[in-house]
């Protein structure tokens, strides 16, 4: 029999509101699922990008610009700003025990991309040094940085090979780097010759916003990777102790507050999930239970007319499964058409690292939502196909129910 | 009631229109002119949309007013590729800002998509729906 000619889908057909209203139910059902758990994983996914992406131990900034608000943004996140201290600094830091790898980098705020209106974070780095910016490299046109040649976050809309202007100078794409899911994707990498050449231009401009600085005196923050043998909190003490007008801060502690807003964000979702969920299963089960109630003379009739208890009962749950199917995958559908397109905007609005996951993943969790929902409407009109399968139909048809 | 259910289709194909066209200059429009008044590629990406979307409701008002005749018929059919050319116009026909954070990408890009995705399956479906009332009328 074709599922349009059973008697479940007639019913469904023949009460096409209180029908379209319990679609409408276990969509939002299904789509806070699909919603919340790849927010939830994409957040997840960003912290650990975040943490990986770093790569340094500790982190070694002025004195002064600790006490910044958006300090951790800067460094972490790659929002735009900028601070600077003596590069003697560096070498102090450098002479300390317990350090395998060191590397300094230098930030600077652009006036603005020729391709568009928002400034962008231009942090010059030490490519013989450096260890926490070539590991994420990933497409490059190979050889060694030259002069005006730059590294780009994976967010700008620039390939390997393009050119992009900052202050009227053109600069060549020479590297792409992966995702990370912070404003660090839309960063650009170069090094100090580049540096220097940008600071001139912008002053040629009259544009200058971040002082006249000489780059290879200054430096804004010093990266270290810890030796094997060494605690890192010693050697984070060491500095502290030591090298004065500077403020180290080990990685992970700063992460620890993106962490810590993460597992706010999660358990809020979570919060609005469960609610949403407990409202929905009390009026699906509620909806079910009613309209069984109301059709007990139309049971009593199949019951006369030969249906087995079990055949009626399993009209009722199919019943609600073809509306809370139909409904999941709509609200699934829903919940997608939000997450995907609109990514870019979730992650701007959180300010937390956004990363979506894998599409296997996405596909999982797209599932799970489908069969949660439907199974969770079947399984609430389960009391009502168990009550009315053992109606008596002679006593409901005398109206002595 | 019967002749709102049947222009059902039409209704919300002319709603989804008019959003489009009037979200996309008021709701979602690109990011803004530079500093010396010139325009940035996606400007031009709103404006073609904008234009995609008055021929959106235009048509939707056909199918609209002539409920399930086989004009509405025509009209649902031809929304179709309109709204998926429309859906592609942003940053595949015209490019936009190269900085995937900025308004154009954000926001309009994304509700240009779904409200494009939107006329096109409401469209199919309409035009599904009219086929099979004309089947079952002979």
């Amino acid at each position: 029999m074709k599922l349009t000619e059973s008697l479940s889908f007639k019913n469904i057909k023949g009460r096409p509101a209180r029908s379209l209203a319990l679609t409408i139910l276990t969509a939002i059902m299904a789509a806070s699922i699909v919603v919340g758990t790849v927010t939830v994983t994409s957040l997840k996914t960003g912290l650990g990008a975040l943490e990986s992406r770093l790569g340094a131990d500790i982190m070694v900034v002025p004195a002064s610009a600790a006490s910044k608000k958006n300090f951790e943004n800067i460094v972490l996140q790659g929002s735009k700003g900028y601070f600077y201290m003596d590069r003697t600094y560096y070498d102090k830091v450098a002479e300390r025990e317990g350090i395998e790898k060191i590397s300094a980098q230098l930030f600077l705020a652009s006036a603005s991309a020729g391709c568009c209106s928002v400034p962008l974070q231009i942090i010059g780095y030490d490519p013989e040094t450096d260890f926490t910016v070539s590991p994420w490299i990933r497409k490059s046109t190979g050889g060694e940085l030259g002069l005006l040649d730059v590294v780009v976050g994976n967010d700008l809309s620039v390939f390997v090979g393009d050119t992009i202007t900052f202050y009227n100078v053109r600069c060549n794409v020479v590297a792409k780097l992966d995702k990370t899911g912070t404003d660090l994707d839309t960063a650009v990498y170069t090094n100090t010759d580049t540096i220097k050449r940008l600071i001139e231009s912008s002053l040629e401009l009259g544009m200058n916003d971040f002082r006249d600085i000489d780059p290879d005196k200054v430096v804004s923050c010093i990266l270290i990777k810890v030796a094997d043998d060494h605690p890192v909190d010693e050697v984070l003490n060491d500095l502290n102790l030591h090298v004065r007008r500077t403020k180290s801060f080990k990685t992970k502690d700063m992460i620890s507050g993106v962490s810590d807003s993460l597992i706010g964000v999660s358990g809020i979702i979570g919060i609005l999930m469960c609610a949403v969920w407990l409202l929905g299963l009390v009026i699906l089960f509620l909806a079910f239970t009613l309209s069984v109630n109301e059709r007990r003379k139309e049971f009593a009739v199949l019951r006369i007319a030969g249906a087995s208890r079990r055949k009626i009962s399993r009209t009722v749950v199919s019943e609600a499964l073809i509306i809370t199917l139909g409904g999941s995958i709509a609200g699934t559908a829903a919940g997608l058409l939000i997450m995907l397109p609109f990514n870019g905007l979730i992650e701007e609005s959180m300010g937390l690292p956004f990363l979506l996951p894998e599409a296997w993943v996405i596909i999982v969790l797209c599932f799970a939502a489908i069969v949660v929902s439907a199974a969770a409407g079947a399984a609430s009109s389960a009391y009502s196909a168990h009550r009315v399968s053992r109606l008596d139909a002679g006593l409901v048809l005398r109206g002595d129910n | 009631m019967n002749n709102i259910k049947s222009r059902a289709g039409g209704i919300i194909l002319f709603i989804l229109s008019i959003a489009l066209t009037v979200g996309i200059k008021l709701i979602f429009p690109a990011c803004g002119p530079h500093d010396d008044g010139s325009f940035m590629n996606c400007h031009w990406a709103e404006q073609a949309v904008f234009g995609s979307g008055i021929a959106l409701t235009t048509v939707s008002l056909i199918v609209l007013i002539f409920g399930s005749s086989k004009v509405s018929l025509g009209a649902s059919l031809a929304m179709i590729p309109t709204a998926a050319v429309t859906a592609l116009i942003p940053d595949v026909f015209i490019p936009l800002c190269r900085m995937p954070m900025m308004r154009c990408h954000t926001i309009m890009h994304p509700a240009v998509i779904v409200i494009s995705c939107l006329i096109a399956v409401t469209a199919l479906v309409n035009a599904a729906v009219i086929i099979r009332k004309k089947e079952r009328s002979k």
